[in-house]
């Protein structure tokens, strides 16, 4: 507890001046920092030190100093009215905080380096000064808790240790006051944390909003467009054609994909007609613009040459030269209708690789006739200039069905996971009961397509012809049925 | 159905390949074959069998392959022959009539007898293997390695 320069022993002469360490001064000015006390408002808790001090002592005077890099900033002062700070001059609290234990000075006229602090030389003539460094748990010495008079005085060990107390009381202030802090800053980075993420949070639920309802519009869109020009590569309705009922089916195993499917029936002269269907490689917009030219190639060639195989090759050629076709081909079976003396009509039907059509006759036992129309040697359309294409001719009379469809049907798999297959189709046509009509099966070919696990996966198109019995239609009426779906959404069209 | 095509090809002599096609060739893996053996058409092997015995599913895309594969053989004074037709894809090619321009052979040993006379346009090493292969249809072949 004794120190350098104490009351009992003043120092004679000059007493060795401390220089601070740059290192250790800087590492000091770091604590100072950490408790982030300069320049902050006063506080009762440091103004009772000072004032207890102050009492203690019996001194006018009586400061709790923090020491900056080149200022004392006084955190509490007693006795010394409006002034916050003094100049980081040697002598007293610079001195002080230089030095491990409580510095006093009993006379600082006799101390050659207090002699010249502007405190003691100035206006205020301090003559006394003791001060207890504010000394951090890892040894750095903040500042002071320090008495003044203005006259001479020495002070007893037991009033050392009392600034010493002091001195710790305030540092333990200090530390209560930064944990406190520290406690406030963490609940603020917490909260600022949480703010954050909850703006984060915001601003990701509102873009997937965004991109959810510009997701739907734009599916909303394309399904629309899709559907749109689904029905203008479709012919409006059938036509109604003497003597014989038509029904037909289209359905595209996806909204978004416009099929590659396609069928007409079209009058080429006073009684003259033909019809088709066919199954164009692939979907989506490419596949589109071949069923489109396909449709119109195959229409606008029968009116110049009405025969099947001519008409398949015109086709073949055309899409053989078509830039827009690219490397699509497609399946085409195109028919040729003319009316028969005493009702029915001759059928010539030629293939371009598409899946036999089948005609299908009730016999009068009740048992249905199944015939598979396969022209052998009709090759796909659009794949090689020398394709050869191949027709059969028949008779279709009353009470027989044609039944033209897509491999969507043939391909769609059974309960027991095996494609329908032709076999399958086949069985299924045997199954059916008289009267055979087109809008019977193709009801009856929806009803399978429904009963089937997934449905159909591919697109599907099916056209049937049929001619009445005489005595159904007495008066010669025909019918004719369509069903045209772009699944999910339906819009069948009766003509 | 998976999504991944791979072709193991053979060189046993210059100017032929033999490409073994595993896996299921549609509309997901169909450009994949076509790209991949169109290489080894463009590249000395303007001769190529196709041993289709590991194929699963094979829709109207592969069929695409095959006829744009076949347009490439003829353009480079070549042939593409199939070999081990599945019974479906023979159904499909009898009835679309690639069967009359595609041959089609039941073994890659009748089609290389049949392949015998045919001229050769370009020099290799006879026996090498090399294994092509792509995650699906979008991805590059992993290393072609072609005759020098």
């Amino acid at each position: 507890m004794t120190q350098p320069a104490s009351a009992t022993d003043p120092a004679p002469g000059r007493r060795p001046e401390l220089v601070p360490d740059p290192d250790a001064e800087a590492a000091r000015m770091a604590a100072v920092r950490r408790y982030d006390i300069l320049d902050t408002p006063p506080d009762g808790a440091f103004d009772r030190v000072a004032a207890m001090a102050a009492r203690l002592f019996d001194v006018p005077v009586a400061t709790v100093t923090i020491v900056d890099t080149d200022r004392i900033w006084f955190k509490a002062a007693h006795g010394l009215e409006g002034v916050a700070e003094i100049g980081r001059d040697p002598g007293l609290c610079g001195s002080a905080i230089l030095r491990d234990h409580t510095m006093v000075i009993p006379d600082t006229l006799k101390d050659p380096v207090a002699a010249d602090n502007p405190l003691v030389a100035g206006e205020m003539g301090v003559r006394f000064y003791a001060a207890a460094p504010i000394t951090t748990p890892d040894g750095h010495k903040l500042g002071t808790v320090n008495v003044l008079d203005t006259r001479p005085r020495s002070i007893t060990e037991e009033d050392t240790a009392t600034l010493t107390d002091l001195a710790a009381i305030v540092l333990d202030e200090m530390e209560l006051r930064l944990s406190a802090l520290r406690a406030l800053r963490d609940e603020q980075a917490r909260r600022e944390v949480e703010r954050r993420h909850a703006e984060a949070e915001r601003a990701r639920a509102e873009a997937e909003r965004a991109a959810r309802e510009k997701a739907e519009q734009d599916k909303a869109a394309i399904a629309a467009f899709a559907s749109t020009l689904q029905r203008t590569l479709l012919p409006p309705a059938l036509p109604v054609v003497p003597g014989l009922e038509l029904a037909c089916h289209y359905r595209t195993a996806s909204a978004h994909d416009v099929g590659g499917d396609f069928y007409d029936v079209f009058p080429l002269d006073s009684d003259r007609w033909a019809f088709f269907l066919g199954d164009v490689c692939g979907k989506g917009p490419e596949a589109a613009t071949v069923t489109a030219l396909a449709r119109h190639t195959l229409r606008a060639t029968a009116h110049v040459d009405a025969d099947p195989v001519a008409v398949l090759s015109a086709l073949n050629t055309m899409l053989l030269t078509d830039v827009t076709a690219g490397r699509r081909f497609c399946t085409v079976l195109f028919g040729l209708l003319e009316p028969r003396d005493g009702g029915g009509f001759t059928v010539t039907l030629a293939t371009g690789g598409h899946p036999p059509a089948y005609h299908v006759r009730p016999d009068d036992s009740g048992a249905v006739w199944v015939r598979a129309v396969r022209p052998p040697g009709g090759m796909l359309v659009g794949a090689f200039p020398q394709a050869p294409f191949a027709r059969t001719t028949f008779s279709l009379t009353a009470g027989e069905c044609l039944f033209l469809y897509t491999d969507g049907l043939t391909e769609a798999r059974t309960l027991e996971g095996t494609l329908l297959g032709e076999d399958g189709l086949t069985g299924f046509l045997h199954q059916r009961t008289a009267p055979v009509t087109a809008t019977s099966l193709v009801e009856d070919s929806i009803t399978l397509l429904a009963s089937l696990p997934d449905g159909a996966r591919d697109d599907v198109a099916l056209l049937a012809l049929s001619v009445p019995q005489p005595h159904t239609t007495p008066d010669g009426s025909v019918a004719t049925t369509a069903h045209t779906a772009a699944a999910p959404e339906h819009f069948a069209q009766e003509g | 159905m998976t999504d991944t095509l791979e072709l193991t090809v053979q060189h046993p002599r210059p100017g032929l390949a033999i490409a073994t096609v595993t896996g299921d060739v549609d509309m997901h893996t169909a450009d994949t074959l076509r790209r991949d053996a169109s290489i080894l058409i463009e590249r000395g092997c303007p001769h190529l069998v196709l041993d289709l015995s590991q194929v699963g599913f094979f829709d109207s895309a592969g069929l695409s392959a095959l006829i744009g594969l076949w347009h490439a053989a003829q353009a480079q004074g070549g042939a593409l022959v199939l070999a081990e037709v599945p019974d479906r894809l023979m159904r499909m090619l009898t009835l679309t009539g690639l069967d009359t321009i595609l041959a089609v052979h039941a073994t890659t040993a009748e089609a290389l007898t049949a392949m015998a006379a045919s001229p050769s346009t370009s020099t290799g090493h006879p026996g090498s293997i090399t294994r092509v292969s792509s995650a699906d249809g979008t991805g590059e072949p992993t290393g072609v390695q072609r005759p020098v």
